[in-house]
């Protein structure tokens, strides 16, 4: 598992980290990295925690009632928990399962982290649209009519922008969770082509419950099984030579 | 019962239940309309005379021998009392929706809703008599007028239509989906920052409706606000002038004139005014939710 991180360095960093909601305790003493410029994706079955982990990353945990936590999440070598969280999630970006994108024009949507965020001139925001929207793979369907309602898109659009809103922001580490899940096959190809070319500049921290979908847009994957972190290691070798037969057995699906 | 008979009755039952209802509200209609248009076809009365005539006096001649029935003041009366009283409930509504949706869902499900649903119960005799005693006799505290007029009516109507306005824009703001509110927290947005710039801003259709929704009520109120106005029938030169509303003339002239007379010829005109203007409110209200309809859809 260490040559990815010894090429590169941990972006992020998961230590001994507990999570209880309530008194549910959701995450078990995970210890897990993210290499940066990376693609890491967590895989496992639904309900095992993926999400909760991903949402402490950028601290939208917090959100959540009676949420508590113990151990350390570390980005950059900074504690998340000592930092202000909105702060955090101009690093940390995010994309959700389900297309979210707010009830306004395209540019809007695009825009709306800048606008609330920095001074940023009129001609400096036209700018930022065209190359977010590009980076997201959009530009060329949606740039005749940016005033467009966001909410006429189809899914799959929706979905990159999306991501290119969360890219406006300039995010050093872009956490998403299962992008692809509502999107059809094709929508879904694009976006996984998409988290290859965002890791060159930005830390891609992905969930899904598609292994398929792991071994081809991952470098290191990490296996999870109720709230405890099963295995993690560079994908090829942990989907070729599972060390633990609960990752053996969901990899050749005998459950989950 | 036999299958088929069941099924017979019931087509039957239901089909009569909504026929009676049609046959009711077009009878309605036609009734106000008819006694309502009278006014200008039996006896001669210009409507231009009667939209924008300044002066209410049915049992006067003008110098042409036409009862004078300029019904502007009462039209004025009636929109500045909506509209004054719009002004006064809608932010605090708003602003109260806003802190027991977004700050304290808790102490907005097991209070406040709960005691504004009680609001909304309360006959509205009763917000007369309140205004009577107290908003009045507070206008007339610091005025030096009389304390009736365009002010307090409107203040006691503000308090009438405060508890709908809320609970519609609590269910307004409520309505928002959940993930709109994570997508701009997940952008480092504030929590006021995307209440201003997410929640009110996808939920304004429906907060619109909540507002027309409120001035229908108190553009349609009568008992209340004729108890506070001072049922004066002059376009209104202040706000603590005491002045009159198209409901509050015709609850105090109904009773006393006889059908067929002029006045009473009148007074279906104004009500006739009064159903148009609420089938406009509730247009509004279709156009609204039809736009809203289809930015969601
Ligand atoms: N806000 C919450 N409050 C209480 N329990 C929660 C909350 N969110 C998730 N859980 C519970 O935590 C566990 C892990 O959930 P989640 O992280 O969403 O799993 P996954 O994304 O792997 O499907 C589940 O048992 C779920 O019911
Ligand atoms: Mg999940």
């Amino acid at each position: 598992m260490d040559t990815i991180d010894e090429e590169a360095a941990a972006k992020v960093a998961v230590d001994h980290l507990d999570l209880w909601y309530g008194d549910f305790q959701a995450l078990k003493d995970i210890s897990l990295t993210m290499p940066e410029g990376k693609v890491t994706a967590m895989i496992g079955p639904s309900g095992c925690g993926k999400s909760t982990l991903l949402r402490t990353l950028n601290r939208m945990c917090d959100l959540a009632e009676a949420v508590r936590h113990e151990g350390s999440v570390t980005v950059d070598g900074t504690d998340v928990f000592g930092v202000d969280p909105n702060e955090l999630r101009l690093k940390v970006g995010m994309v959700f399962q389900h297309p979210n994108p707010f009830p306004m024009s395209i540019k809007d949507n695009v825009c709306y982290g800048p606008r609330r965020h920095a001074e940023v001139s009129h001609a400096d925001l036209d700018e930022l649209t065209e190359t977010s929207l590009r980076r997201a793979g959009l530009w060329d369907e949606v740039k005749d009519d940016l005033s467009h309602d966001a909410l006429g898109l189809s899914g799959g659009q929706q979905q990159r922008l999306c991501i290119a809103r969360a890219i406006a922001m300039g995010p050093e580490v872009l956490l998403m969770d299962e992008p692809t899940s509502a999107l059809d096959p094709i929508s879904t190809g694009m976006v996984e082509e998409l988290m290859r070319e965002l890791s060159r500049d930005h830390t891609v921290i992905v969930v899904t419950h598609n292994m398929q979908q792991a071994t081809r847009v991952s470098d290191k994957c990490a296996f999870f099984l109720l709230g405890e972190l099963v295995e993690a290691g560079p994908t090829p070798e942990l989907f070729a030579h599972p060390k633990d037969k609960r990752t053996e057995d969901y990899l050749t699906g005998r459950f989950g | 019962m036999p299958k088929h008979r069941l099924e017979r009755c019931g087509l039957t039952v239901t089909g009569a239940c909504v026929a009676l209802v049609t046959v009711l509200v077009v009878t309605l209609i036609v009734m106000v309309a008819s006694h309502g248009l009278a006014t200008f076809a039996n006896d001669g009365i210009a409507v231009g005379d009667f939209l924008l005539g300044t002066t209410w006096n049915p049992h006067q001649a003008d110098a042409n021998g036409n009862p004078t029935v300029g019904a502007l003041p009462m039209i004025c009366g009636s929109f500045a009392v909506t509209i004054l009283s719009t002004v006064i409930a809608l932010p605090i509504a708003i602003g109260s929706a806003i802190f027991v949706v977004e700050v304290a869902p808790g102490f907005g499900r097991r209070v406040f809703q709960p005691l504004i649903e009680l609001l909304v119960g309360i006959p509205s005799v009763v917000y007369g008599l309140i205004g009577l005693s107290v908003v009045v006799a507070w206008t007339r505290s610091w005025s030096g007028s009389t304390g009736y007029g365009i002010l307090s009516a409107s203040i006691v109507l503000a308090v009438m239509v405060l508890p709908t306005v809320t609970s519609l824009s609590i269910d307004a703001l409520a309505s928002v989906p959940h993930e709109y509110r994570e997508g701009s927290y997940a952008l480092g947005c504030t929590r006021w920052q995307t209440i201003w710039n997410v929640v009110l801003r996808s939920a304004t259709p429906s907060l619109m409706t909540a507002t027309i929704l409120g001035m229908t009520r108190a553009f349609g109120e009568s008992l209340a606000v004729q108890m506070v106005i001072g049922n004066s029938a002059q376009i209104p030169g202040s706000l603590l002038t005491p002045a009159s509303t198209l409901t509050s003339v015709l609850t105090m002239g109904m009773g006393n004139e006889a059908m067929g007379t002029v006045y009473n010829d009148v007074l279906w005109s104004l009500a006739l005014l009064l159903m148009a203007m609420s089938l406009v409110f509730i247009l509004i209200i279709h156009l609204i939710g039809g736009r809203g309809a289809v930015r969601h859809g």
